[in-house]
């Protein structure tokens, strides 16, 4: 037993077994997919019922916070214009329309407690390669792409214990500098903001962005929120924890962006 | 026949631990089918049937997540050397010690993946790890095993055993 292993791990490490961990995913993710879909409806009823309260008091919540975001459409509607004006006037295109990307539904998660990674039903005939960055619908950072299969490719989510994002918090008050740090994973699916100097100005509510630096993530892609700050005295950094701007529990679909290669994909 | 549960079996606790493990969480941590139900049987069938289920059950595991096809097969072996537990009975009935197999072999488990992730460059969080996942798991795996094993008894009760001795009937 002890050698079988150590030679599938061998095997497994060289990838020569990829084609029959295709084959694997290609019968267990319907599987996996049809009992994710009983139980999502089961879920959300037994939530339901146990937090009714609850329900009420974020429906009121989401009022409020409807209606403050359409006073903010509103006079972003009024930026935005003057931000085009000054986007012309600096010659400055800041555009991700050239960019590509293959949209991937999300197969199966993967069920080791130790990692944060989740299946998804594209590979290298639709042109994934590992490293490509991922995103959600609504183009925050969800991962990055480490394993690719034919037909399918598992995907190492930010909240992986071997995720790290260099991330710059974008400051309240336009006028502060942005402080730079890295956004890493936890075991239990958090974020964490870690070695942000500590004299870094960062308030709950900033957001958090990928710098672009180390040329493994475009620039400019939401992280997260920052959350709580942790600051302790003498320490020569500071550490706050994040919410996630994507909801990466309840992933279904996500953008792989194929325009963009990371350093290592890239070349000289 | 039997072969055939539990093959079934396998694929019902790969298939559990991707669609409906993240729903279910005791202590921070989603139960782990597949070693509950190869610990389950193994405790039931013994060794025999042990050494051919968990290579089975391990590579199949593998095959469907991210770990290295294999790390399953060598986290789980350990199952086989805790079927002496099953002998030493230490209580009357084989309920106990099969928990204790499950809490044990979860132990195991987390401590040889972690190792051989480790080995492939994955860097796992040791001690974080440990107490989050691994000894966690130990009480909620056995938790689970408390319902599973029953049922698996029920389903698929073990092999008569032989007993030979002055004043006792041979059972065959």
């Amino acid at each position: 037993m002890l050698g079988l292993s150590l030679i599938s791990i061998l095997l497994s490490e060289s990838r020569t077994l990829d084609p029959a961990q295709n084959l694997s995913l290609t019968v267990t993710a319907p599987v996996q997919t049809g009992l994710h879909d009983l139980a999502d409806p089961v879920d959300d009823f037994l939530q339901g019922v146990f937090n009714r309260g609850d329900l009420k008091r974020e429906n009121q919540a989401l009022r409020e916070e409807l209606e403050r975001l359409q006073g903010q459409v509103a006079a972003g509607e009024d930026a935005e214009r003057r931000l085009a004006e000054l986007e012309e006037a600096l010659n400055f295109t800041q555009s991700r329309s050239e960019d590509t990307f293959v949209a991937a539904d999300v197969i199966a998660p993967d069920p080791s407690p130790l990692k944060h990674a989740i299946a998804i039903d594209r590979g290298s005939r639709d042109g994934l390669d590992e490293g490509m960055v991922v995103l959600s619908r609504s183009g925050s950072l969800v991962g990055t792409v480490f394993r690719v299969y034919d037909d399918f490719a598992w995907l190492r989510l930010i909240t992986d214990t071997n995720s790290a994002v260099s991330a710059l918090v974008l400051p309240g008050d336009a006028k502060e500098a942005a402080a730079r740090g890295v956004v890493a994973g936890d075991l239990n699916g958090r974020l964490s903001l870690e070695m942000l100097p500590s004299g870094a100005k960062v308030t709950e509510g900033d957001l958090v962005t990928t710098s672009g630096l180390g040329g493994n993530y475009p620039s400019s892609l939401l992280l997260g929120t920052v959350t709580s700050i942790e600051e302790r005295p003498q320490a020569v950094f500071t550490k706050a924890t994040l919410e996630p701007a994507a909801d990466l529990g309840a992933l279904d679909t996500v953008l792989v962006m194929t325009s963009f290669l990371p350093v290592r994909l890239a070349g000289p | 026949m039997k072969y055939l549960v539990a093959v079934t079996g396998i694929f019902l606790a790969i298939a559990f631990a991707g669609g409906l493990s993240p729903y279910v969480r005791v202590l921070g941590v989603a139960p782990d089918a597949m070693l509950i139900f190869v610990a389950c049987w193994a405790a039931l069938r013994g060794e025999r049937e042990a050494m051919l289920l968990v290579p089975a059950a391990g590579l199949l595991k593998d095959l469907a997540t991210t770990d290295p096809v294999g790390t399953s097969i060598l986290a789980l072996s350990p199952i086989v050397f805790l079927l002496m537990l099953r002998e030493l009975r230490p209580a009357e009935s084989d309920f106990v010690p099969a928990l204790l197999i499950v809490s044990a072999a979860s132990l195991a488990y987390g401590l040889i993946t972690m190792a051989v992730l480790a080995a492939a460059g994955d860097g796992v969080p040791f001690v974080p790890s440990l107490l989050r996942v691994v000894l966690p798991s130990m009480l909620v795996n056995p938790l689970f095993a408390s319902v599973v094993y029953p049922l698996l008894k029920r389903l698929n009760p073990a092999p008569r055993r032989q007993h030979f001795g002055v004043g006792s009937a041979v059972q065959l």
